[in-house]
């Protein structure tokens, strides 16, 4: 026999190898368990499965979608408020996109910092959340000023607009400012005072919410405490509700809790929004559960896109917001959606 | 056995609570550099999960070599909300918030719940327990911040030239990294 020797023997070796690398990348292949469908082998003690929890009862669900989705076109929304006429209020990336009720995009306002947070007072003007400090801006986008910082570990999470006051959460020092409307910061409220039966407020993640109610009082959400707390403008705190519940429906799920709330017209009480199991609910004015706006079920792209971050919940909490018509709205960050829900008549 | 600290105990937790969700929503992990400890090895890679893309499947657990997985839970301290109900140690529904085995979502025992101040608790893996199941992490990920994450523990793990586990990974989560930054810390704000 002849032995292998130039060109002849080179091929022959570089097939051979090439035959070994295609039978090990089809033995890899095969090998690998891609859809996980192997299973782990580990006992049931090791699952963790919130499909039950996630399963709403139809006959709570008083609310159904009602209008086309709005797509703002930014890549970050983080706020939503609803201003004067119903008017949409957007704010992300460096710019506030705004709508008519009806949907159709009004001027953009264009801003030099990334907004946090929003709110739309009665004339128009707009106070705007950035990290640590509030901008003023009119109705036709002119900014008006620029308050003072709030200092290194402040992370703005809401602004709520009265007759005379603004009142800011500050995520990152947890307290709620109240400042005058030429931006005299006025007291801090809701920093733990055991004489004055304060709790503190505990903010575990960059969700913390408030809104100026109907009966003259402030709702701030204490969100690691699973609660919405009542105090006046003078810092009393003056009652609370919310408990935490993750396997039943009338309870905040989770660590922290609501992330987001809106009222609804003529006291008609609240529209909370939740990380984890995202959904959407109604209490009355007292706290007693209502029902449910829109489900897990409605938002699993959001879900779908939240988990494939692999960064837990720590952004794309919806935002919500009530227009005059008690239309629902809904701000999806992750999807850049606004959704809106209207209550469903008893025919439907 | 002598474990690298990477879930530092050289940090200051009441620190990271301090810098609280200002480090956790501008900066990110401002002191996860410091955790990147570098062991020096012959081999210019190692293998590492990467925590971005893992779905806690639980094969982390059960297809290692070794009979402990290399394979553990970790904790970005910076990344946590230090949470009462913190849903990585509880039961998604707690009949009360304490650390009895019948409230703790770990089937192994090995996360500590320890008070700071009031209302802030901290939580770290005590590893002889933690079999990477990756339970946990689920329960983070699924309300709270994604601070608890699967990582290959270097002084475990044997380097295998094809980690099974690599093989039995879903969603090809691991990957060979530089061998001198061995680990792929979580931060708050990941690009990507
Ligand atoms: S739940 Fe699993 S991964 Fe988490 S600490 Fe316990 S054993 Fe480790
Ligand atoms: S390389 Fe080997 S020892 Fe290390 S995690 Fe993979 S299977 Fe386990
Ligand atoms: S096998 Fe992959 S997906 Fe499953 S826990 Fe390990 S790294 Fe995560």
């Amino acid at each position: 026999m002849k032995p292998l020797t130039g060109k002849s023997g080179t091929n022959i070796l570089i097939g051979i190898i090439l035959a070994l690398a295609i039978a090990a990348a089809v033995i890899a292949l095969v090998t690998t368990d891609r859809t996980a469908k192997k299973g782990s082998r580990l006992g049931p003690e090791f699952g963790y499965d919130l499909t039950e929890q996630k399963k709403i009862d139809p006959a709570l669900i008083l609310y159904r979608e009602a209008a086309p989705v709005i797509k703002t076109a930014l890549q970050k929304p983080t706020a939503l408020a609803v201003g004067p006429h119903d008017r949409i209020y957007v704010a992300g990336d460096r710019e506030i996109c705004v709508f008519d009720s009806q949907a159709k995009p009004l001027p953009k306002i264009k801003l030099t910092s990334e907004p946090r947070c929003l709110a739309v007072a009665h004339d128009g003007t707009i106070y705007l959340g950035i990290q640590d400090h509030i901008e003023v801006y009119n109705d036709q986008g002119k900014k008006l000023a620029a308050w003072e910082s709030l200092g290194d570990k402040a992370v703005l999470t809401a602004v709520a607009v009265g007759k005379n006051d603004v009142f800011v959460t500050d995520a990152g020092n947890r307290v709620v400012v109240r400042y005058d409307k030429s931006g005299r910061l006025l007291s801090f409220i809701g920093k733990k005072d055991p004489d004055r039966n304060i709790p503190g407020f505990n903010v575990p993640s960059p969700y913390f919410d408030l809104a100026i109610a109907p009966d003259g009082l402030l709702r701030v959400v204490n969100p690691g405490n699973l609660m919405i707390e009542a105090y006046t403008f003078d810092g009393d705190r003056e009652f609370w509700w919310g408990k935490p519940s993750t396997n039943s429906i009338d309870g905040f799920s989770g660590c922290c809790n609501p992330v987001n709330f809106a009222l609804l017209p003529n006291d008609e009480g609240f529209v909370t929004a939740e990380k984890g199991l995202t959904r959407i609910k109604i209490y009355d004015p007292a706290g007693k559960f209502v029902g449910v706006v829109a489900g897990p079920e409605t938002f699993a792209e959001h879900d779908r896109i939240l988990s494939g971050k692999g960064q837990g919940n720590l952004e794309g909490g919806l935002d919500v917001a009530v227009d005059s018509q008690n239309r629902v709205l809904v701000l999806d960050p992750l999807t850049d959606e606004i959704r809106i829900f209207t209550r469903k008549t008893k025919n439907l | 056995m002598a474990q690298e600290q990477i879930d530092s105990k050289e940090i200051s937790r009441r620190d990271l609570l301090q810098g609280g969700l200002r480090n956790l929503c501008l900066l990110g992990v401002g002191g996860a550099a410091g955790l990147l400890i570098g062991r020096s090895r012959a081999q210019a890679t190692v293998w590492q999960i990467d925590p971005y893309t893992c779905i806690s499947c639980g094969n982390c657990a059960s297809y290692c070599v070794m009979e402990e997985s290399a394979v553990k839970c970790v904790h970005a301290f910076a990344m946590c909300g230090y949470c009462d109900l913190c849903t990585g140690f509880l039961e998604p529904e707690p009949d009360a918030i304490n650390k009895g085995a019948e409230n703790e979502l770990c089937p192994t025992g090995a996360i500590k719940r320890e008070f700071v101040e009031d209302p802030y608790y901290q939580y770290t893996i005590d590893e002889k327990l933690c079999n990477g199941c990756g339970k946990c992490v689920k329960g983070c990920n699924a309300f709270g911040n994604g601070s608890l994450f699967l990582q290959v523990r270097h002084d475990r793990c044997l380097n295998c030239n094809q980690c099974s586990i690599a093989a039995a990974c879903p969603s090809q989560s691991f990957r060979r990294v530089p061998a001198d930054q061995p680990y792929i810390i979580k931060e708050a704000y990941h690009a990507g």
